[in-house]
């Protein structure tokens, strides 16, 4: 049976990481210091595309500076991101590059005593570049004759040549899209775009590299996965995977920018090999900034919905800027349909999309992996359609959305299952009712320089990438549990906590299941070597994936434990439970209503190990084969100053379905951050590109970037958050994830608000002053010309 | 190039070291006084991560030049409290689940003292100010509002 009733799950507790976070004592990879370590820079191009003739590092070598140049380092091409399947895979970068895609690739790698020489030495490699034509956009991109940024990629094994610039083309039909649109009453078609925003993870991207006598090497790196890092190193380097040892290294913020294994890795591993010496890289703020982004997308949207409500097609045509590598466009663009199909219902679909190479900043997964942006569209077009057939926007939703039964398919059309636990009903009428949305008014009855206007948008992330069948998508972790001599439990896995709490959830459900207090159980350090495969942590797959392998090692752990203890209570294990006894600090294994068959949990080891039965130990390996949605829904209230056009949200009401929430007060947290992070999205986070010189125009500066301080940032007084009331059969549990769900339709929702404030509806985000300034004067130009006509 | 001596008390302690002329208190901290719970999160003065305190005020240490801070007293997250006594805001920190990745938290820490010991009693409109120079992707701020208001309030009772 199902337990609903924990022990540990669903409360508030103190963080395991805290104490050290607040006091100064935890080490991230560029904290990490080693005997005789060098440090090292990175020569990077100022050009958006060039080629490089030629190198002399005679000048820095003098200074007793170690440099590794493109012709030095092993010309394999890769792809940082690893995973999917190697027969979907675009490999088209190398350590270091002859020929340079976008400001800021890296060229020459130096190390040198302090990072002040290594500056130096870069300073004097000389390089001759020849300058290619570049191109930022990519309809331009896309054109006859456009220069080529890659000439060619590889595809798995294969030799792929790039015609232009398409890196990948997907598409995905179901049902009879004429079909669909012809039983319609209506048609709607639009075009949103989204913005490249930057991840701003606030430590930037390092890592330390040690070469071991054997030949192997040791590395610190920010990650989201180790073994990911480790086996594309081994391939690199040509170095056997015993002997790449890759160490889990609190990260200080990800949001997606290093699922791969980040390009500073690589660069740092060829110098420590090369200089058999520590050496450790971390990129400067300017650096991360050139480094990676989110896809910025545009997306053509075309709906048929009868006058009932009932939606009958959808077709999304979206091209995606990718920038100059291709980090995973093609699982992308499946997820992009995934997101767009299971959102709501459409008998009839089809979805092209295309992804474009240009020279500029690579783009990446960035909390939501398309998500947010195809939930901008579709959730703004939700509006769109309620208000043409005059129904109300919640009702829409209400009518057409895909739930409880139904076949859902967020992470790309491989990974499809069966929804089987779903808020979404509950999120709805709840949050009505918190923001007052009855009484939120039409955007023609609104007067006076500051208007107000609530929106509602939804979405959902996919709580990992499992499925019954393999697919495109790897998806699997690994977890050992080890029961200590004085009862207390280690549990050790590959997983990663970017901050949101996933180990502490993983300590939790050990906690549960081994029924031993929470301070009992141990997050035990982790690395490649000593631990078995883990995909990455991403795609809110953390507790509902990786938290499934964990409880599956506690309860194999717990199954031996019993059996020792069933020996020493002559009770058979089957009968036996666990208790946690906070008096004793320790669990207690009992036979129910038996006052004498009692034993504490370190008794038992204990004995185990002094008569040699052994250690209760387990280790596990589990692929989830679901994919559960959680369902996220937002209801904002904004208010437009119509003189300055600046939006402020004002209140704001976030739900989130995660079946059982096993960290109230942390799952909370994420909430909040991934719609604040979705705010920014929204109103104002993007970057530009100066056509002529390749730059960023913000100078790759974090305050001319603009990200929101505690000032600017909404809602800090007026934020509610709740959990909708279910339970995933599926998850450790009952749980789901929660991480990327919490910002996904926040820009929609911020778009619809908007809508209702002011009657004009942005396909554009973010939506800054000057848009909503330029609007409400063309607004108000027809408005007079339709007057003067009357 | 010609190095200078610094000599300052990080944190209770005389310390000392050589240091070039434009080297800024950032990286003196972290590469030459072992101080590495001061984080370099852009080095241009952005994000707060480097927040310290010199002589009880804050600053950005990658906007102070080592020598400024000669004869004086560094204090850094470290110097306000500790695993065994830790500062009201540090407790308040963990308990409002106001540290997420924890890469702001040393200058978030370092920057609400220096709030408290100036407005012991802010408002929340007082604590965003205090804390605007810190950047923070994770939390969206709110719950390190609230832990600053409530270790506030718990200072004063
Ligand atoms: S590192 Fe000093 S303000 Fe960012
Ligand atoms: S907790 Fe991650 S930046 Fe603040």
């Amino acid at each position: 049976m199902e337990q609903r009733v924990f022990s540990t799950i669903g409360k508030v507790t103190r963080r395991k990481e805290g104490i050290a976070r607040v006091t100064g004592k935890e080490v991230f990879s560029s904290d990490v210091t080693l005997p005789g370590m060098l440090f090292a820079r990175v020569l990077r191009s100022p050009y958006p595309h060039a080629k490089v003739l030629s190198v002399d590092t005679e000048e820095a070598e003098k200074m007793g500076a170690i440099c590794v140049t493109p012709d030095e380092v092993p010309q394999i091409r890769y792809n940082e991101r690893q995973v999917s399947i190697p027969s979907k895979t675009y490999r088209d970068r190398t350590v270091l590059p002859e020929v340079v895609r976008h400001v800021g690739e890296g060229v020459v790698g130096v190390a040198a005593r302090t990072e002040a020489l290594a500056e130096e030495a870069v300073r004097r490699v000389k390089v001759e570049w020849e300058r290619l034509p570049a191109v930022f956009d990519p309809f331009e991109a896309m054109k006859e004759g456009a220069p080529a940024v890659h000439e060619d990629v590889m595809l798995g094994d294969v030799r792929l040549p790039i015609k232009n610039n398409i890196a990948c083309v997907r598409e995905v039909s179901e049902g009879d899209i004429e079909e669909g649109f012809s039983i319609a009453d209506f048609i709607v078609e639009e075009e949103f775009r989204t913005g490249r925003a930057y991840h701003t993870q606030l430590e930037t991207k390092a890592v330390v590299c040690r070469p071991e006598p054997d030949g192997g090497i040791t590395v610190w790196p920010t990650a989201q996965s180790i073994h990911n890092t480790r086996q594309l190193l081994g391939r690199i380097f040509d170095i056997p995977l015993s002997k790449v040892n890759v160490v889990r290294v609190p990260i200080g913020g990800a949001f997606g920018s290093s699922i791969q294994m980040n390009t500073a890795v690589a660069v740092c591993a060829a110098l420590a090999l090369k200089a058999k010496r520590p050496v450790k890289l971390c990129l400067t703020r300017e650096e991360d900034m050139y480094d990676h982004c989110k896809y910025p997308s545009i997306i053509r949207l075309k709906y048929g919905i009868k006058k009932d409500g009932t939606i009958t097609a959808g077709e999304m045509q979206t091209v995606v800027d990718i920038g100059a590598h291709n980090i995973q466009a093609y699982p992308l663009l499946g997820c992009m349909a995934g997101w767009f199909v299971s959102l709501y219902r459409m008998p009839h679909m089809h979805f092209h999309g295309t992804a474009v190479y240009t020279n500029k900043a690579p783009a990446c997964a960035m909390q939501g992996y398309g998500n947010p942006q195809v939930s901008f569209a579709v959730e703004s077009m939700m509006d769109i359609l309620a208000e043409k057939v005059g129904m109300d926007p919640v009702d829409l939703r209400l009518k057409n959305y895909v739930g409880l039964g139904e076949t859902f398919w967020g992470q790309g059309p491989t990974v499809r299952s069966i929804i089987r636990s779903c808020g979404v009903e509950e999120m709805l009428s709840k949050g009505k009712e918190k923001i007052g949305w009855d009484k939120r008014g039409k955007p023609e009855e609104k007067r006076g320089r500051y208007r107000r206007g609530i929106g509602v948008g939804r979405s959902f992330h996919t709580s990992g990438t499992g499925a019954p069948m393999p697919g495109e998508v790897i998806d699997y972790s690994t977890a050992m549990v080890k029961v200590n001599e004085d009862g207390s439990v280690d549990y050790l896995t590959a997983l990663m906590c970017h901050g949101g709490g996933t180990l502490e959830a993983g300590a939790k459900i050990v906690a549960e299941v081994m029924g031993v207090p929470l301070d009992k159980v141990g997050i035990s350090p982790s690395d490649t070597r000593s631990t078995g495969y883990d995909v990455c942590t991403h795609a809110t797959r953390g507790v509902y994936c990786g938290g499934a392998a964990i409880k599956k090692a506690a309860e194999s752990a717990k199954k031996i434990l019993l059996e020792f203890a069933s020996r020493l209570l002559e009770v058979n294990p089957d009968a036996l439970q666990i208790r946690p006894d906070e008096e004793l600090g320790q669990g207690v294994i009992f036979l129910e209503g038996a006052k004498d068959k009692a034993i504490t949990v370190g008794e038992v080891a204990k004995t185990a190990q002094l008569k040699g039965w052994g250690t209760a130990i387990a280790v596990e390996s589990h692929r989830q084969v679901n994919c559960p949605p959680c369902f996220v829904t937002n209801f904002i209230e904004v208010e437009v100053d119509t003189e300055t056009g600046n939006v402020r949200p004002t209140r704001a009401v976030a739900a989130v379905d995660a079946g059982t929430v096993i960290n109230p007060d942390l799952a909370a947290g994420q909430l909040e951050g991934g719609l604040c992070r979705g705010i920014g999205l929204a109103l104002l986070e993007d970057t530009d590109y100066d056509r002529d010189t390749g730059e960023l125009t913000c100078g790759a500066s974090l305050v001319d970037y603009k990200t929101y301080t505690a000032v600017d940032m909404p809602f800090v007084d007026d934020l509610e958050a709740f959990f909708a009331n279910t339970y995933e059969p599926s998850g450790p549990f009952g749980a789901k994830g929660v991480g990327e769900a919490a910002n996904n339709c926040t820009a929609g929702t911020v778009a619809n608000a908007v809508y209702n404030a002011i009657g004009i509806r942005f396909k554009e985000a973010p939506i800054t002053p000057e848009k909503v300034l330029k609007a409400l004067k063309e607004n108000g130009a027809a408005k007079r010309r339709a007057e003067r006509n009357d | 190039m010609a190095t200078y001596k610094l000599e300052l008390k990080l944190n209770g302690e005389k310390l000392s070291a050589q240091v070039l002329a434009h080297e800024n208190l950032l990286s003196v901290m972290r590469n030459k006084l072992g101080a590495k719970e001061v984080k370099n999160g852009c080095n241009k003065g952005d994000c707060g991560a480097c927040a310290v305190l010199l002589d009880g005020k804050a600053v950005n240490a990658c906007l102070t030049l080592a020598l400024q801070a000669n004869g004086k007293e560094v204090t850094t997250v470290k110097g306000i409290g500790t695993e065994d006594q830790p500062h009201p805001l540090q407790e308040s920190f963990v308990r409002h689940g106001a540290i997420q990745c924890g890469f702001c938290t040393p200058g978030m820490i370092v920057s609400s003292k220096a709030l408290l010991d100036t407005i012991p009693n802010p408002d929340r409109r007082q604590i965003r100010e205090g804390i605007s120079g810190n950047l923070c992707r994770c939390t969206g701020y709110n719950k390190i509002v609230e832990a600053i208001e409530d270790a506030a309030l718990k200072r004063k009772s």
